[in-house]
């Protein structure tokens, strides 16, 4: 299992490597860069400024020093909030970010796997139909309307919950729910056809043969088998949540990494946008490593086959 | 051909995509007024008989906007669609039909590209780029291609291995034929699910730039830079974002539908080798 | 099994994970005020700051030698008397013994001594250090003449006596010394911290509250300072919200998450007759500028007709908030305001200039990008001016935007040719409005000089007489605004606010000042 791990993760660090590199390359071509401005500055502290950021030398050592850095996790200071280093701000953000992601997660595979659930043992009933009626409104509603309806209801009409912020655990649940809706939806779709397969499948019909309850079944037959699709989506599903949190976050006022993000980029302020994306790429790796795992881990077959 | 007639998924989602792109090529001559012409004697009017669906903080026509908005929406949502799939079958058919090393290359890159968010990657790009039209289109297609490849080279490797294929070896047919006339046509069923499907995925993406602010730029208009100019306001006049989300909502839905319907028929269940 | 206890584990990992992490839950206490910044402050170093965000905290962590009673006029603050020679030019501020720091080290005349020099040090390249120019040997020494700031003439007699020399007698100078960058300062703190000093934990403040904690981009909180000697302020704490969105902030003030919010202009119509809200004028111009070093702008003849193209009455239309259409600089309630002052809007004659000038009918004018600081409201004004301009002159504007601090930065190192500003008087007399344009103003982006409008400007900051000042400002306000159009204004501002009927003590003024020390919550 460890070998397992080391493995994956060998192979996270070159993808790694090439979005440090590449993101390295645009953000040092494009013209208009964060320091044409600083040239009309008086000259003693355009010196300070470019010893800082090691201006002055070749773009090649520049590049040398840029992933140095990146090795000691040191992200480099930012352009545009003078006095700050990336790795601080990252540090102060990425964990509202992340209980923020992994709430919409957990909220929407529940949802989504019990409505599928449903719907696919009651397929072609009202249940059914409405289920994925809904589910089919949920993949298309763009977050930021959803978000706007759930402030205008729950927080402004029915006093419910709070409408922005980030003070203690109630000011989570609306953000997260706006968040979760669309992958409830899609993993709701999944979780519905994988099941219809499984459950036409002969072992099932050996079982109620045998003459076990619809709920056993159902459980530890069924669902076992069909959430195999529903767990390949998690990957995705963090890289949807973790952009997903951009509007979130603009709408809800939270300050998460999404929302610095977007305004690193309106700054054009590119330490900040190299080592977000980095974040960010680092944190599907290791979903991605997650839930191979989580496939071992439930289909015994692939625990062999991983040994290749 | 009695299933396509009476599926009604196709009819209802494919009517309305119908109706909207007509109106959306249809709007220079649809609109009542220019989508930039700003009345100061008529801000932030509710629907009325003069303006149907009511006006902006700038006094601007928020029907006419809407028209002009789906203009917007929709190309960006078609092209990119279109230069996916059209990128992404070639791609994804050839890495998956030479298969071996070059396949195994190919697809990591792939790997790369889908590993990261789209929307993260998008935005990447237009910093790049510059904003624009041409900026977003090329920064959505750029992102969009890989889930298109990827499905295409799964269904290339499958057929690859049909004996027809053997056949056509021994009888003499170059690769490029076998690939372009043989398979490539047995693929068209998933192509055409896969580009209904990327549609909405592109407007979404398109609108949900255009929210945070970083996609068109004024004095343009899109439902998402509509609808980001309608949040704030939705307790006093809703009618601001109550309308680009309709309508972005229900395009959105009509593509979901129709691609359900299309892939039920279209299902690899039902083709013939 | 397994199974079940893998996905129980999942699930409380997940659950309590997701409580975020509570700073001061300050919705409990009764005795907290809240209320919202609309951008992260730039900087709380009150030698660097010149914007109204920096400001508002800054006059509750900070106290100078006067400050402003409801009436707007100066009054003893840190220093409790102050003696004037005949001849104007001599102060002596006798600072108040109980005067302290909020680490308990009392306040003495070399901590203003050392800001005052602080502020002219060319080194600081402090933008508002043309403030102190009146100081004896202050310009020298900030544009490099002297190297020693021995020669201004600010010095410390002793620890409570404060002798400042100026140039000339101007009248209003108690008033100067009520704003943040004549604040005093601690040179050990400074020296010792440097760039992080204004850090919760490292500042050192003398006001009636301490800057307890600074989560970046979000939240500021303050707490009484026990050593402030004006009397501990009646509320507990302070929390100060970075809300970008006014909408947000104006829902968060329904759900009674905050004790005061600026309307934005889509609540008026709803707002108009509610009892919580209230009104009232500001000193405060809204403009555009011309980088006059920059084409096409270098040609005036293209400035005025930029100007002339604009019909500034859609401003109020558009905001709501009965904003005052202004092509003149000088706002009314500021004394020597003329309201005959300023391009009128004259489409026709703006097209014959621009033809003029090279450009008939718009045709080959090259594409121009106004700028401005990321704000609703900002962006309706632009989309507005754009579509004038395209109306009235047939040119094409682009739009580009940036959050507050980064466009304060780039108006400060190469300013765009078309940006957006707004200027909110820092005394009420107009020679601040003014002063802000000549070429020695660390304020003025416009990169634009005029030697007869620097002159017109210093002699009239001495005048006595009404008239001989009045038609001094009238003049360099033509010069500023008819002749060489280096800036646009749009419209002077109004202050919509709502505020709790449970806030006591809160007076709004012209110039903003939001003293929270006299704020009383009397909430059940």
């Amino acid at each position: 299992m460890t070998r397992f791990i080391i493995h994956r993760l060998a192979w996270g660090i070159p993808v790694l490597w090439l979005v440090a590199t590449t993101t390295f390359i645009l953000m040092h071509i494009v013209p208009g860069g964060p320091f044409d401005q600083e040239k009309l500055l008086p000259p003693e502290i355009r010196a300070n400024i470019d010893a800082k950021y090691h201006l002055d030398k070749p773009l090649l050592s520049q590049y040398v020093f840029y992933l140095q850095n990146l090795v000691h996790g040191d992200l480099g200071p930012s352009y545009k909030y003078i006095g700050r280093d990336v790795t601080d701000i990252i540090k102060e953000t990425f964990p509202v970010s992340l209980q923020l992601g992994l709430s919409a997660v957990l909220i929407s595979v529940l949802i989504g796997v019990g409505a599928g659930i449903a719907a696919a043992s009651r397929a072609r009933s009202w249940v059914d139909h409405t289920g994925m009626f809904l589910a089919t409104a949920g993949i298309s509603i763009p977050s930021f309307v959803l978000g706007t309806l759930l402030i205008m209801i729950f927080s402004f009409k029915l006093r419910l919950f709070p409408a922005a912020l980030w003070e203690g655990w109630r000011y989570g649940i609306l953000p997260a729910i706006t968040l979760a809706l669309l992958p409830a939806a899609y993993i709701a779709r999944l979780t519905r056809s994988s099941m219809l397969e499984v459950l036409h499948q002969d072992f099932i019909r050996t079982a109620r043969a045998k003459g076990f309850g619809e709920g056993y079944v159902l459980f530890n037959h069924a669902l076992k088998n069909s959430v195999t699709p529903v767990i390949s989506f998690l990957g995705p599903l963090t890289a949807t949540l973790v952009t997903g949190s951009f509007v979130v976050e603009f709408i809800f006022s939270i300050p998460g990494m999404g929302r610095y993000f977007i305004t690193a980029v309106t700054n054009r302020d590119y330490p900040l946008i190299m080592g977000v994306t980095l974040v960010y790429a680092l944190v599907i790796v290791l979903a991605n490593i997650g839930v191979d795992m989580m496939y071992s881990w439930i289909d015994p077959r692939m625990r062999v086959k991983k040994r290749a | 051909m009695g299933i396509m007639r009476s599926n009604r998924r196709m009819k209802i989602g494919g009517g309305f995509i119908l109706l909207i792109c007509t109106a959306a090529l249809a709007a220079p001559w649809l609109a009542p007024f220019p989508f930039d012409l700003q009345d100061t004697h008529a801000i932030l009017q509710g629907p009325s008989s003069e303006h149907w669906m009511g006006t902006d903080r700038l006094g601007r026509d928020l029907l006419s906007r809407l028209l002009y908005g789906a203009r917007m929406s929709l190309s960006v949502g078609i092209f990119t669609a279109a230069f996916a799939v059209l990128f992404g079958t070639v791609y994804g058919a050839v890495s998956g039909y030479i298969g071996g090393k070059t396949d195994n290359l190919l697809m990591r890159f792939v790997d790369l590209v889908y590993s990261l968010p789209d929307l993260l990657l998008i935005i990447l790009i237009t910093v790049t780029i510059g904003r624009g039209v041409l900026g977003i289109l090329l920064a959505l297609s750029l992102v969009s291609w890989v889930t298109v490849a990827r499905i295409i080279r799964g269904e290339v490797l499958k057929l690859r291995e049909f004996s027809y294929v053997e056949a056509a070896r021994a009888v003499g047919a170059s690769h490029r034929r076998i690939l372009f006339l043989h398979i490539l046509p047995n693929t068209l069923g998933v192509l055409i699910v896969t580009l209904t499907f990327r549609i909405p995925a592109a407007i979404l993406a398109e609108s949900t730039l255009s929210f945070i602010g970083l996609g068109i730029a004024p004095p343009f208009a899109s439902w998402g830079s509509m609808a980001n100019e309608g949040w704030t306001a939705m307790k006093f006049y809703p009618h601001l974002i109550l309308f680009p989300s309709l309508f972005l909502f229900l395009t959105i839905v009509a593509f979901n539908v129709l691609g359900d319907g299309l892939r039920d028929i279209l299902d690899p269940g039902r083709r013939f080798a | 099994m397994k199974w079940i206890t893998f996905g129980a584990i999942i699930l409380a990992v997940g659950f309590l994970s997701s409580f975020p992490f509570s700073g001061m839950d300050a919705s409990g206490d009764k005795r907290t005020f809240r209320m919202t910044l609309s951008n992260e402050p730039p900087t709380l170093d009150w030698n660097l700051a010149t914007d109204s965000v920096s400001f508002t905290v800054l006059i509750n962590l900070m106290e100078g030698l006067t400050e402003y009673d409801d009436a707007l006029r100066p009054r003893p603050a840190v220093a409790r008397s102050w003696d004037v020679s005949p001849d104007g030019k001599i102060y002596h501020f006798h600072i108040r013994k109980d005067a302290r720091w909020s680490d308990g080290k009392p306040v003495t005349a070399s901590d203003f001594e050392y800001s005052w020099k602080r502020l002219l040090d060319p080194k600081t390249a402090a933008e508002y250090a043309y403030f102190l120019y009146d100081v004896e040997g202050a310009e020298d020494y900030n544009t490099g003449k002297v190297t020693r700031s021995d020669s201004v003439g600010v010095r410390a007699l002793d620890d409570h006596t404060l002798e400042v020399r100026l140039n000339k007698a101007v009248v209003f100078f108690p008033s100067i010394t009520t704003f943040m960058v004549t604040f005093p300062m601690r040179r050990d703190v400074v020296e010792r911290y440097e760039t992080s000093w204004t850090e919760p934990g490292n500042i050192v403040t003398n006001g009636p509250f301490v800057l307890e904690s600074w989560h970046h981009e979000y939240k500021l909180t303050l707490r009484p300072n026990r050593y402030y000697a004006g009397g501990q302020p009646a509320v507990k704490a302070v929390a100060l919200y970075i809300v970008n969105q006014p909408s947000t902030a104006l829902t968060l003030y329904e759900t009674g998450d905050l004790e005061m919010a600026n309307l934005p202009p889509e609540a008026m119509a709803s707002y108009r007759g509610n009892a919580e809200y209230t009104t009232g004028p500001l000193l405060r111009g809204y403009y555009y500028g011309f980088n006059v070093q920059k084409p096409p702008f270098t040609d005036p003849r293209i400035r005025r007709a930029f100007s002339m193209a604009i019909d500034r009455k859609e401003f109020p239309a558009i905001l709501n908030r009965g904003e005052l259409p202004a092509s003149y600089w000088i706002p009314p309630g500021m004394p020597y305001h003329n309201s005959a002052i300023g391009l009128p809007f004259d489409p026709a004659g703006a097209r014959r200039l621009l033809a003029e000038a090279g450009y008939p009918g718009g045709r080959g004018f090259p594409t121009v990008t106004a700028a401005f600081n990321t704000g609703p409201e900002n962006s309706l004004i632009a989309e507005n001016l754009q579509a004038q301009w395209k109306r009235n002159l047939d040119v094409k504007i682009l739009l580009d935007n940036q959050e507050w601090k980064v466009y304060l930065k780039r108006l400060q190192t190469d300013p765009p040719p078309l940006f957006r500003l707004g200027w909110g008087a820092d005394y009420p007399d107009p020679d601040n409005f003014m002063n802000l344009f000549t070429s020695t103003s660390g304020n003025n982006r416009t990169r634009w000089k005029n030697e007869q409008y620097d002159e017109l400007i210093h002699s009239a900051a001495t005048m006595r007489d009404p008239v001989a000042r009045q038609s001094a400002y009238d003049e360099a306000q033509r010069i500023l605004l008819e002749r060489d159009v280096a800036i646009m204004p749009l419209f002077v501002a109004t202050q919509n606010w709502v505020i709790k009927p449970y806030v006591g003590g809160l007076h709004i003024n012209a110039l903003e000042l939001l003293y929270l020390k006299r704020i009383k919550l009397n909430r059940p």
